[in-house]
């Protein structure tokens, strides 16, 4: 029986350009699709449901037998931690209720400029290849597509997907997704006696973005980084020496599950060495930013150095442990560029 | 017209597509041995695939792959045309096979479902969706074989049953019953 004959080639270009035609209609964007999706999502619900339901008593089987010794290794690490920073929240809730302050006497944006939706993740994702969440919240409840999503710990990721009561988040780790961010870098003679929030102030540069930056577009000519150096004398606090505020942006990309996401950066910027591991990176905002400014997304774990004028890329630690993800917070801020026209 | 479609491969392939994409998007999220999300969905359609040839299993994984992809999300076709790969690859062995013993079979629906899901990235890539890492690509296919394999003893008659097959059909290819 030959391997190619007649009838069955027809039928595998037949199934290959229905393919590309579906793939290419639905790339472009096409609403008889999202109608099919929503009704599809609709149609499966109490499949999945029943599925859940059933399978709940399996789920906790797996986790008791699987998680048992990594949980109570991490809840001794975690007792310790707890006791180590419990000193240092009474000064950190100073720091913020000083900051939102000041940013309010300044009319100046925060997150907490925003409302916001609370949900609780009600699924992963079922493939290998894409790291996105679902959530029990949905268009009813404000949500709209490019929404940022946060938990206590900082950015978590941007929801891709709205249905009526739910919603898909595509994680920061994610190769699909891209942000603008900012690094901030203390610098002092004696970095330990340095109180941060206290008497530093930063002044914002102005930033240069291009529509689709954060969305995964990139044009080299463009120059994405700006940076600022602020110096700030202590008049009063004599112990502490003069303090530099270094802030560096550019654009955050996931890279999948098992590497952390980069920064990269344009080349030659003068203020490159001076970005150090531990340095913390936050939002950037602005109006074609994905995500509205200030919001924390982790720490420099390692700044790589890359031949030629390739530049230099830092690779960041994220804050929220995105694989222990319970609920969310939905930010309804909605970039200019994902509003609908 | 109904009563044709009431009676075909399709009233049966749909309702089983859905019963294991909720299993997918809900049991399978959470138990992930060595971190990897075991798809049962590509298994079913390997395993359908073994059973009933490279035409019937490249249908039945494109329409279950369509299914998937308006269930999870992914551009519609992505999912479509890897699925429909691995039904055609898992049913390449009874073109040449003569008795379908139930570990030809299971065989056959691991390097099935291995093909399809090593060709998630690969199609990923050519539509521009993302630049997936090959880190870990070995291990993500790996287990999907092997779940694919060790699923392949009640996949494989639940194929057969969805595409209305006899075992003498599974048995004996009529192209080469004529040759014999």
């Amino acid at each position: 029986m030959p391997l190619y004959s007649a009838g069955r080639r027809r039928v595998i270009i037949a199934l290959a350009l229905t393919s590309a035609l579906l793939l290419t209609l639905d790339l472009r964007g096409n609403r008889l699709f999202d109608a099919a999706r929503s009704g599809f999502t609709v149609a499966l619900q109490p499949f999945q449901q029943a599925a859940e339901v059933a399978s709940t008593p399996i789920e906790r089987l797996w986790r008791a037998y699987s998680d048992f010794d990594a949980l109570e290794e991490e809840n001794r690490v975690l007792r310790a931690q707890v006791d180590a920073q419990r000193s240092a929240e009474i000064a950190a809730q100073n720091a913020i209720i000083e900051n939102q302050d000041l940013l309010a006497l300044n009319s100046l944006e925060s997150l907490a400029s925003y409302d916001s939706v609370t949900a609780r993740l009600v699924g992963q994702s079922p493939t290998n290849f894409d790291q996105q969440v679902e959530i029990d919240r949905g268009s009813i409840h404000g949500i709209r597509v490019g929404m940022s999503a946060v938990n206590e710990a900082g950015l978590v990721g941007k929801v891709t997907r709205v249905a009526p009561t739910s919603s898909v988040i595509m994680l920061v780790t994610d190769p699909s997704y891209a942000v603008q961010v900012k690094i901030l870098s203390v610098s002092a003679e004696d970095p330990e006696q340095v109180v941060p929030g206290f008497t530093t102030t930063t002044v914002a540069a102005e930033e240069e973005s291009f529509p689709g930056a954060d969305q995964g577009a990139v044009r080299e000519e463009f120059p994405i980084v700006t940076s600022t150096t602020t110096t700030v004398a202590l008049a009063d606090a004599v112990i502490l020496p003069e303090v530099e505020v270094i802030r560096e942006t550019g654009v955050l990309r996931g890279q999948g599950d098992e590497r952390l996401p980069r920064v990269s950066f344009v080349v030659g910027n003068s203020a490159f060495g001076r970005i150090e591991i531990g340095d913390t990176v936050f939002t950037a905002g602005g109006s074609t930013s994905l995500a509205p400014p200030n919001i924390p997304v982790g720490r420099v774990a390692n700044v790589i150095t890359r031949a030629g004028t390739a530049g230099q890329e830092l690779e960041i630690a994220l804050s929220p442990d995105l694989g222990r993800l319970q609920f969310v917070r939905v930010v309804l801020y909605q970039p200019p560029t994902e509003l609908q026209p | 017209m109904i009563g044709f479609l009431m009676n075909s491969w399709v009233a049966r392939v749909i309702p089983i597509g859905m019963v294991l994409l909720a299993v997918q998007t809900t049991l399978l999220v959470e138990l992930r041995p060595f971190g990897v999300s075991v798809q049962i969905v590509l298994a079913y359609v390997a395993a359908t695939g073994a059973v009933g040839g490279v035409e019937r299993g490249a249908i039945v994984g494109f329409t279950v792959g369509v299914m998937y992809d308006l269930a999870v999300g992914t551009p519609l076709g992505a999912t479509a045309v890897t699925m429909a790969l691995a039904g055609y690859v898992a049913g390449i062995g009874r073109l040449f096979r003569i008795e379908s013993h139930w570990w030809i079979l299971a065989l056959q629906s691991a390097v099935g479902a291995a093909v399809g899901e090593a060709m998630v990235p690969v199609v990923r890539l050519v539509i521009g969706e993302a630049s997936v890492s090959p880190t870990g690509l070995l291990t993500v296919v790996g287990v999907v074989a092997v779940a694919a394999l060790m699923a392949s003893p009640v996949l494989a008659p639940l194929g057969r049953w969805s595409l209305s097959l006899q075992r003498s059909e599974m048995k004996l290819p009529p192209e080469i019953r004529a040759e014999v």
